[in-house]
């Protein structure tokens, strides 16, 4: 019953209907100011990743199923079905937003399409339709989850060798990186693989904190997919073992939308309160530089650099000065990028698009801005710290040939660090 | 009276400002009935304190600077669109009530005077930049974001002015007669006054009030539900 | 090499970090054939975790998994 179906589909719009999204799905003017606001219209001119577009699929839904106008007179709202056609469109619209926000920052009414566009991932995974790579990074990590027991020796075993090189670094045998440590200060939820781990490992020592470090990657694909359920199972895995450690502070590597995730959302979607404090490592860094914890050997490094702001950082976290304040005791040459801060160009990869591989193309096209942008400030390094950022710049880099080193803030300070 | 001006421009005058009234309490209380999200996902930077944040509601809101850098036409045109409409409405006062200390100050003949070059000012600014908004919305990418119920609604406005337009420009009319009119249906027994009734211009007053009505009638079902919208929906982007 | 394993395909995941050697291994999945062998090199080790993860999660096997030096080797077969 295909009718039957198409009323379920658009049913997803009324279970996920709160007041903020009432009245982004009322009030738009469709005045188009947004068009300037997103990389991916501006890069391609291509009107489905216009911000008003990518929500008014959404629109045209709501209002043939859930106004009076619309239901008496579609055609005045070009009222929609979700139908193949339009879920095709929804695909192709909803997985390619990074969800920088940058629409919202311009919209005289500040509709957030990131929000409205939650609801049209809601309504592909209703329908059977989500993005299978994102499925099966998601399922992995809750799979992990569900063994972990099978990979803490591994993980213990393989990341001798990174413990091996923070001892020398310190200068300090007996250092090591502490694991299932009750009653903790932080634990740390760092990222697959040393480069995230390392470089914090070494400031948390140098700072004497008592920390610890989660066996789980903060990572979480289950957002970026859409699904709020497997989001909150993914991110459940470091809560859980936060409250089991009994730890005060959970710190969340460069990493943007996983620490929202902790910071924002997760309280939403488990609706409960958590018993301790979630901060980025950026916090840390820029704590224990200001009360002394670590020093730093100003204009360490003398190239010229710049430092870009993710989007889970600054628009959406507020972290702006803070890590530009480290990044300039550090570097001798800072350049600012233009436009910055708030208002600064989404490099292009956020929203789990750096793991889709049928996105490459388009995300090497949509950066386009973001090289033009590194290229007029004449840096040779940029600062940026979001793995997805870095993950993005790395592929701008080899594809336009713009020969930058492309550095997390971690990475920096322990270049710069005095041990 | 005759028949058709009474029902138009009297009956129908009653029927759309209820619709209007009831349709936007309506369309408030419902926004205000409708759970809000149990997450605070406002934009940075935002003011720490709730008065900062009320300020900065106001501000985006009423001069959304942040469209300015990326639009500067389209803000311009906006701008002038609202103040252009505010000053308008608010001259649509004077057929309530004269506005007494400005006459008294500038005397009856310095009234009319300000009041034909503020109105007519207005009504062209006003059509200049509808005019805009409608060109623009048949270029691409406008045309292809627009629905139907966008050109319904620049059209109805453009009629409406044009008619009022018509009124201020070529009606032989003086203002107390208009006020009688409103005043007749303000006291539920709509009448023009023979000056009114005899004129060569009613018809276009009538068109003028049932374009008006039906404006009135559409509003609250319409995106021009952002005249309050937006001040919630900014208040979201501070929170 | 002491067992006689046919691999199919051979996928060079070394240098890259999460998440993209469970990617590119989903991605070339399906180049081989049901019941092939697919061999991945990875040096990211958070790949000791994610890419058996990866495998259970989505029906697959990982028939052996072995290190050579900062090197992780997995030979995995496609199920389905």
């Amino acid at each position: 019953m295909p009718g039957k179906k198409l009323e379920t589909l658009a049913g997803v719009i009324d279970a996920k209907m709160n007041r903020q999204l009432k009245l982004y799905l009322d009030i738009c003017a469709r005045c188009a100011i947004c068009r300037d606001a997103c990389h991916q219209y501006v890069t391609t001119q291509d009107v489905r990743y216009l911000p008003a577009y990518r929500a008014e699929l959404i629109r045209r839904i709501y209002k043939k199923y859930f106004t009076k106008t619309g239901q008496f007179v579609p055609s005045l709202y070009e009222g929609r079905d979700p139908d193949e056609n339009l879920l095709e469109e929804l695909y192709d619209v909803m997985y390619a937003c990074t969800g920088c926000r940058r629409c919202m920052y311009y919209c005289p009414y500040s509709i957030d399409t990131t929000w409205i566009q939650s609801v049209g991932k809601a309504m592909l995974l209703a329908a059977g339709k989500g993005s299978e790579m994102l499925t099966q990074l998601a399922d992995a990590a809750i799979d992990k989850g569900k063994n972990i027991d099978l990979y803490k020796d591994i993980m213990r075993d393989v990341l001798k060798t990174a413990e091996k090189e923070m001892q020398d670094k310190v200068g300090d045998k007996e250092a090591h990186f502490p694991y299932d440590k009750e009653g903790a200060n932080v634990l740390y939820a760092a990222l697959a693989g040393t480069h995230s781990i390392l470089p914090a490992a070494i400031i948390f020592h140098m700072a004497k904190e008592d920390w610890t470090l989660s066996m789980f990657e903060a990572a979480n694909y289950g957002y970026f997919l859409g699904d709020a359920a497997k989001a909150k199972e993914i991110a459940g895995r470091i809560i859980d073992e936060a409250k089991k450690l009994k730890v005060k502070e959970v710190v969340v590597s460069e990493c943007g939308h996983a620490h929202r995730v902790f910071k924002f959302f997760y309280e939403m979607w488990a609706k409960e309160k958590l018993p301790f404090k979630v901060s980025s490592i950026l916090d840390k860094v820029s704590e224990y530089i200001t009360d002394g914890r670590i020093s730093v050997d100003p204009g360490k490094i003398d190239i010229p650099v710049t430092y870009h702001d993710p989007c889970q950082v600054g628009r959406n976290y507020g972290l702006f000065e803070e890590p530009r304040a480290v990044v300039k005791e550090i570097c001798s040459d800072f350049r600012e990028m233009t436009p910055n801060r708030a208002k600064n160009w989404c490099c292009g990869g956020g929203g789990g698009l750096v793991a889709e591989p049928a996105l490459e193309e388009f995300r090497k096209t949509t950066g386009k801005l973001k090289v033009d942008q590194i290229r007029d400030t004449g840096a040779k390094m940029v600062v940026s710290p979001c793995e997805n950022c870095r993950l993005q710049l790395d592929t701008l880099n080899e594809h336009y040939k713009m020969d930058i080193e492309i550095t997390s803030m971690i990475d920096l300070v322990v270049r710069a660090l005095k041990t | 009276m005759d028949l058709f001006s009474f029902t138009i421009a009297g009956l129908m005058v009653y029927a759309a400002l209820a619709v209007f009234f009831i349709g936007m309490t309506y369309r408030i209380c419902h926004w205000f009935s409708t759970p809000k999200a149990s997450i605070r996902l406002g934009m940075f930077p935002k003011p720490k304190t709730r008065s900062g944040r009320w300020l900065k509601m106001l501000k985006d809101t009423i001069l959304f600077p942040q469209a300015l850098d990326v639009d500067p036409t389209m803000w311009f045109m906006a701008i002038a669109f609202h103040v252009a409409g505010l000053l308008i409405f608010f001259g649509h006062l004077r057929l309530i009530k004269e506005f007494t200390p400005i006459v008294s100050a500038l005397g009856s003949k310095g009234m009319d005077t300000l009041a034909f070059v503020t109105g007519g000012t207005f009504g062209i600014v006003i059509t200049v930049v509808v005019i805009y908004y409608l060109f623009r919305r048949f270029a691409s990418p406008y045309k292809d974001i627009s629905v139907p119920e966008d050109y319904l609604l620049l059209i109805l406005i453009l009629l409406v002015i044009t008619m009022g337009n018509h009124l201020r420009f070529f009606g032989d009319v003086h203002v107390a007669d208009y006020r009688a009119y409103v005043q007749s249906v303000l006291l539920f027994r709509p009448s023009f006054d023979a000056a009114l009734a005899h004129s060569s211009i009613r018809w276009s007053l009538v068109a003028h009030v049932f374009l008006a009505n039906i404006l009135l009638m559409y509003f609250p079902f319409s995106k021009l539900t952002h005249t309050v919208g937006a001040f919630l929906a900014n208040l979201v982007r501070s929170d | 090499m002491a067992d006689e394993m046919k691999v199919d395909m051979e996928l060079d995941l070394k240098g890259l970090l999460c998440p993209l050697p469970m990617v590119r291994v989903s991605q070339n999945i399906t180049n081989v054939p049901v019941g092939g062998i697919l061999k991945a090199v990875a040096t990211d080790p958070g790949s000791l975790a994610d890419i058996p993860s990866w495998a259970r999660s989505t029906g697959h096997e990982i028939v052996k998994q072995e290190q050579e030096g900062t090197d992780f080797i997995f030979y995995i077969k496609r199920l389905k």
